[in-house]
């Protein structure tokens, strides 16, 4: 299976991945929250349907999923690989989802929204992301009966996504901004301009592995463009920050704290998760200052490495079981 | 930077008290967040921070509790309750009511971005031009609708002065 991580895309020294999604929601119909479960299957077959007839070559084919047909690590697997929101897999009655081959379009139905569009691609790639999210939503726009209000824009369960209900969201790898304390200062000058800094798996998560994502809060009163733009200007100025940290880091300390995660990540026999995003933020870090010089794809590796992802390719295990198979994961990668 | 209260992990979250002018920050890791009782804003969600929002509605004993959505049945106490409108129909409800929380969300309740093909076919606004204009002011004075014709009027006034 080729994700759209197993590729490194622009900028993926820092920028780990973009995401953009849009909100949609059919007219007579509740939101999901308040649907019974004919009205759900209702929507699922109108989305299933209008999406039958989508045919963009650079995307590929798309396969409609039920959420329920899918056995339970697969299913939590797919919030490790960025694919599907918490909720959405935490409770997955009457829910589908309509996926691309590489899974970098991911669209979740029966979400907090009727429709989620979702596209994920790996470095910084928004103009792209926001591109191929639009022409998905084209099609819907032509086939549906799209709620819309002209002033509201789109309209959505929760009013923070009204408007052009989109998100787009930029992961960057940002330890040494971080350790000087320049990512609280980021992020109060960010929150001022309406967006904002979280940790890697979004809501109420912290920044394990010094990932941080950021994002646009405004919807309404802003044209698509305009947020995508403003991401990546704000995206860039954060990565040129961080690169100039890492060119001045002290040559010696950080190659040593680089080359010990390394020597860990391909000889440890019991390796915890906290441990491998830890360890593999490092190995990253020596590879931007080119004191790794190996072709290694840590986000990969990372990813790789979450508890579903390693069950839904080696069975259910308990926890310690894990860490011993995510070691041995680790080792052949770093071979 | 680390958290202040144990030095181990990396401060994830920050807290900023104002108590009579006097600001005083802590930053903390979660684990140590955790332990004080600071839930993180993403714990409820967006959502979570928008209810707290629409707080004054909770507390006041609304005129229109009754009113209820003609599509999902939901009063705007309800909407106010979870932060989140009950079908699409809501917000034509009770437009009146959201309007003053989508305003201090987002700063603005005018959407200026996509609109789906359809409408935009039928609404495609097209640049006033002068000759479109006065096309326009002949039939509103045929139709005798003078007021609108008087702001026709004005507007291409204004345009060929700019001229």
């Amino acid at each position: 299976m080729s994700y759209w991580f197993n590729n490194e895309g622009p900028q993926s020294d820092i920028a780990v991945s973009t995401r953009v999604r849009l909100a949609r929601n059919i007219n007579g119909f509740p939101f999901p929250a308040l649907m019974n479960d004919t009205q759900k299957r209702e929507v699922n077959s109108k989305v299933k349907e209008a999406i039958s007839q989508c045919d963009i070559p650079s995307i590929g084919k798309l396969k409609y999923i039920e959420m329920s047909a899918v056995p339970e690590n697969e299913r939590y697997s797919m919030l490790e690989r960025h694919i599907a929101s918490r909720e959405f897999v935490l409770n997955s009655d009457n829910k589908a989802i309509i996926l691309s081959e590489d899974e970098s379009v991911s669209i979740m139905i029966g979400e907090e929204d009727h429709i989620r569009i979702q596209v994920i691609l790996p470095g910084l790639q928004l103009e792209k992301a926001y591109e191929i999210a639009n022409r998905i939503d084209d099609i819907l726009c032509e086939k549906l009966d799209l709620a819309f209000d002209e002033n509201l824009g789109f309209i959505t369960e929760c009013p923070t996504n009204l408007g052009t209900g989109l998100r787009a969201s930029v992961m960057l790898h940002l330890p040494v901004s971080e350790s000087t304390g320049d990512i609280l200062r980021l992020t109060k000058s960010v929150n001022k301009i309406g967006f904002t800094v979280r940790g890697m798996y979004g809501e109420g998560s912290g920044a394990e592995g010094s990932l941080y994502q950021i994002s646009n809060q405004i919807t309404l009163g802003i044209s698509e463009k305009n947020a995508v733009d403003n991401l990546k200007v704000i995206s860039e100025q954060i990565i040129n920050k961080e690169r100039e940290l890492q060119k001045n880091l002290n040559k010696i300390k950080t190659e040593d704290l680089c080359m010990r995660a390394l020597g860990v990540l391909r000889y440890a026999r019991v390796l915890t998760s906290a441990e491998l995003i830890k360890l593999i933020g490092r190995v990253k870090l020596g590879m931007n200052i080119g004191v790794i010089n190996e072709s290694i794809n840590p986000i990969k590796i990372l990813i790789e490495g979450q508890p579903y992802m390693l069950m839904k390719t080696y069975g259910s295990m308990t926890e310690d079981e894990r860490d011993i198979y995510r070691a041995q994961m680790v080792r052949n990668a770093l071979k | 930077m680390l958290c202040e209260k144990c030095g181990k992990n990396v401060a994830t979250t920050h807290i900023r008290t104002v108590v009579n002018g006097v600001s005083t920050e802590k930053h903390l890791c979660s684990e140590c967040a955790k332990n004080e009782n600071i839930a993180a804003l993403g714990d409820n969600g967006l959502s979570g921070m928008l209810a707290s929002m629409f707080g004054d509605v909770l507390s006041v004993n609304h005129p229109d509790s009754e009113n209820r959505c003609k599509c999902c049945g939901s009063t705007f106490s309800d909407i106010a309750n979870k932060g989140k409108a009950g079908c699409p129909e809501c917000y034509k409800t009770f437009y009146g009511e959201f309007l003053p929380y989508i305003k201090r969300v987002h700063g603005s309740v005018k959407h200026i971005g996509k609109t789906p093909i359809i409408e935009a076919e039928t609404k495609k606004e097209q640049p006033d031009t002068v000759s479109s204009l006065k096309e326009k002011l002949s039939k509103l004075i045929s139709e005798e609708k003078f007021e609108q014709a008087a702001q026709v009027r004005d507007r291409i006034r204004e345009l060929e002065g700019r001229q």
